[in-house]
């Protein structure tokens, strides 16, 4: 595989998680702007903890993503209470705070960015993808998924059948922050070099239209969003300079014509149905 | 010297103020952010250089910057918001970012990816008042930048038109029964707001005296995040925040550490955002 | 065992609840009754923690609603159904059962991993039982939203069943709904009261309730102006005089 090739591999494995982590926080109903801010604190502490401390890369990724949601944790306190439009103001707003931050922080390179980190392999940016779809595929089928299904549905009801709705929308949003956390930490760690402008407010909407164009109400959904936003801009190389132009009118037009996103949960259903018929039959 | 910097603030902050206003128009009516908001204030600033480029004087170039922001804005409404009037309210937000990102591309194939000088087709002329310099050009971005939005305050209170205007921002469905054509109101909401994007970029071409395609990204950003602390949707308000936000910016770059200037001003926002939601002057139209 | 004291809601100038005290017992079927807008739902809300009250009191067995979250009132024993119907609607109609019986079940982290626990086949079976009892037992595959209207209504109140509630909360369960539909529907109520557990229900046709309630509150316009056993409401002066009021209007 040429190094190109692994190059682009690598990054949809992070376009992946990054998309991911925004469904988490669609689960409860809120659309976070704000999530390269996660990855970009996760991508700095992990590339910090492995370069200045010599900390082994798993725990760096780790602890990087664990910070990204403790901040998630705290900034998610007083964001929860926001709906709509502001909550998504308001994690855009975080999101560029934390840009800006590392922009002048020093220890890690302010506007020189920081070099260093090394060691993301593409087994293990796609084991994470792997724990990551495992989780979310367990959290569809639990009684805690449903749970947040009856939130996303009518968050009023939800409360009214007993379900702690903060509690939830807060744990989704950690589990987002985290995710995000990862995304960056894997980033930085194969890039070698990571800088503030990395972690613009256009990689969280990237996020978002891989969640919305790959179908909302599912994981699979951000699974395909991911690898369709990063084939994309690959496939129309040919088109030369006018490559973004071409990407930003289809993704215009997929909105136009495909507003619901790719995959449905019925569809997710049916295809489970199918696959189950099969191996009755295979087994019968 | 602080006089000079708030003079400076304030002819900084009222190029914010018309990009607020842009923001906040859109919003009071569909509820809504249109994000490449800041890409047609870079397309207007360099369609002004183009057509300055040509020889014409600034006025002319500034009205045809100005019309010609409002259309690429009439084409967002088409493209990346009447398809979507009934779908997720993100959807239109997103659009607009892609179209964003295509506005962009445009501007590099045609002008170029790097900054571009400002043709100087006005004679600059320096004025002592009392301590405090003032250029020609700080004066057109004043008198300018004031004269717009006077001129649109006043319309949307007392022409019928303007009355149509918030007639459909507050009840839509009443207004239309009302016989207000709402696509009217909205295709001209978006012109105009389009419109004073045209105008501030090239104003503010004229001060940074050089351009890229990128410039508008920043700027779009910070003329949201004045809408958002002079109070969403609020037209007075974003006048307001735009002002004030351009004068925490040249306070800070000569008071303090241009560096922070934007983590202070999105610290700013996110601190309105999460305990002042409804702005300096509410979310209410007075 | 819901002990509601001296409640007062105003909305803005509009006063939606004028010092309403009454008391619902165990097992009761209690009925409150009224014209449009006298304030029922409103009661109904402040009860379940959806609105705070402006001023009173309400104590469910001992523990003091006002102030408390939605969801630990719930906990505490009261399940509602709305007057305009609620269901999960991207849930199919076994779905919905279960979301509701999460109060009672694992349904934290842990569920993740929780497939073939003996808890879990306990509750499922309830679910099927509840399901069957309840007529919908056919359609439990099927969306929530593609049920017929009575379906959908009974759904609704097999969701806050599923709560195993000691309180059950009903908001004009009989809407819409045609004379035999709505036999049925009493005789179901008749039957929940039997199980053990108290019914408060709201309705504005009032020959509806006579039949099944042991007790009746009349409200209008935010003031209780009534209340006693069916007949003696069916007697009173002012229930008739608020209820030809409203012929008039
Ligand atoms: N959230 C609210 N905000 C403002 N006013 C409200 C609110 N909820 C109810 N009201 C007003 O309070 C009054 C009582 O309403 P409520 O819904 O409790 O009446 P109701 O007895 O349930 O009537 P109906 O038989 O029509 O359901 C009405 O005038 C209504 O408009
Ligand atoms: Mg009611």
């Amino acid at each position: 595989m040429s190094v190109y090739t692994q190059g682009v591999i690598a990054l949809m494995g992070v376009n992946i998680l990054m998309a991911l982590s925004v469904y988490a926080i669609v689960m409860a109903d809120q659309v976070s702007l704000g999530n390269a801010g996660f990855m970009a604190i996760g991508a700095y502490t992990s590339a910090y903890l492995s370069v200045k401390l010599g900390i082994p890369i798993f725990p760096a990724l780790l602890i990087g993503a664990l910070a990204a949601s403790f901040i998630g944790l705290l900034i998610g306190v007083p964001l929860l209470r926001l709906s709509g439009l502001y909550f998504v103001m308001g994690t855009f707003g975080f999101g560029e705070v934390v840009r800006t931050f590392f922009m002048v922080f020093e220890p890690t390179g302010g506007a020189y960015g920081f070099r260093g980190p090394v060691g993301a392999t593409l087994p293990m940016i796609y084991g994470w993808v792997l724990v990551l779809i495992v989780l979310f595929w367990l959290l569809s089928r639990s009684r805690l998924g449903r749970s947040l299904d009856a939130l996303r549905d009518d968050a009023e009801v939800a409360s009214s059948i007993g379900l702690n709705v903060t509690l939830l929308k807060l744990g989704v949003f950690w589990l987002g922050s985290f995710t995000a956390g990862i995304a960056g930490g894997l980033y930085a760690h194969y890039m070698f070099y990571i800088e503030s402008g990395n972690f613009h407010i256009l990689v969280s909407a990237i996020a978002i239209l891989c969640v919305i164009l790959g179908g909302m109400y599912t994981f699979w959904g951000a699974l395909l969003g991911g690898v369709i936003f990063s084939i994309l801009p690959e496939v129309l190389r040919f088109m030369g300079g006018w490559r973004l132009s071409v990407y930003g009118s289809v993704l215009v037009l997929m909105m136009i014509f495909r507003p619901s996103g790719i995959i449905s949960r019925q569809m997710v259903r049916n295809t489970g149905e199918w696959v189950g018929g099969i191996f009755r039959k295979a087994s019968s | 010297m602080f006089l000079q910097q708030l003079v400076n603030g304030l002819t900084l902050g009222s190029t914010y103020s018309l990009l607020a206003i842009g923001f906040a128009l859109v919003l009071g009516l569909l509820n809504m952010l249109n994000i490449a908001h800041g890409d047609v204030f870079m397309f207007g600033a360099f369609l002004g250089l183009s057509f300055a480029m040509l020889g014409m004087p600034l006025y002319l170039a500034l009205i045809l910057a100005m019309v010609g922001a409002g259309v690429v804005t009439i084409i967002i409404e088409r493209l990346c918001f009447r398809p979507l009037r009934k779908s997720h309210f993100l959807m239109p937000l997103l659009s607009t970012i892609a179209f964003g990102i295509v506005l962009q591309n445009v501007a590099t194939q045609i002008w170029g990816s790097e900054p571009v000088r400002y043709p100087q087709t006005t004679e600059i002329a320096q004025f002592q008042l009392g301590p405090v310099l003032v250029s020609s050009i700080d004066i057109i971005i004043l008198a300018t930048s004031i004269l717009l939005m006077v001129g649109i305050d006043q319309f949307v209170k007392r022409t019928s038109f303007g009355r149509a205007m918030r007639a459909t921002s507050e009840k839509p469905q009443t207004a239309s029964l009302l016989g207000v054509n709402i696509n009217w109101v909205i295709v001209f909401t978006f012109f105009a707001s389009g419109a004073l994007a045209g105008v501030a970029g090239v104003l503010t071409a004229l001060v940074y005296s050089q351009i890229t395609p990128f410039i508008g990204i920043r700027q779009g950003l910070i003329g949201m995040v004045a809408m958002v602390i002079g109070g969403v949707g609020n037209l007075r308000g974003a006048m307001i925040g735009g002002l004030m936000i351009g004068i925490i910016e040249i306070m800070n770059d000569a008071y303090f550490a241009a560096g922070y200037r934007d983590i202070i001003l999105f610290g700013l926002f996110l601190a309105f955002i999460v305990f002042k939601p409804e702005g300096l002057f509410g979310t209410k139209e007075q | 065992m819901l002990e509601i004291a001296h409640i007062s809601k105003d909305f803005g100038g509009l006063k939606a609840l004028k010092e309403i005290t009454f008391h619902v017992k165990e097992k009761q079927i209690y009925g409150l009754i009224g014209p449009n807008g006298a304030g029922k739902t409103t009661l109904f809300n402040l009860i379940t923690g959806f609105l705070p009250a402006t001023h009173g009191s309400i104590q469910f067995l001992g523990n003091e609603l006002t102030g408390l979250k939605a969801h630990k009132i719930a906990k505490l024993g009261i399940a509602r159904t709305f007057q305009n119907i609620r269901l999960f609607g991207t849930m199919t109609v076994k779905e919905n059962i279960l979301v509701a019986q999460n109060i009672r079940a694992r349904s934290g982290v842990t569920s993740l991993v929780q497939f073939f626990s003996s808890k879990e086949r306990e509750l499922q079976e309830k679910a099927d039982d509840l399901l069957k009892r309840m007529g919908l037992w056919e359609k439990r595959k099927e969306q929530s939203l593609s049920l017929a209207y009575g379906e959908q209504r009974r759904l609704e109140i097999a969701r806050a069943l599923a709560l195993e509630p000691r309180l059950l909360l009903l908001d004009e369960p009989a809407a819409g709904m045609n004379e035999a539909e709505t036999e049925d529907l009493l005789g179901r109520i008749s039957e929940i009261r039997n199980t053990g557990k108290a019914v408060f229900l709201i309705e504005h046709d009032m020959n509806v309730v006579m039949g099944i309630c042991d007790y009746i509150s009349v409200l209008n316009f935010g003031e209780l102006i009534a209340e006693g056993t069916p007949d003696e409401i069916q007697a009173s002066e002012a229930v008739i005089e608020a209820y030809l009021g409203r012929e008039e209007e």
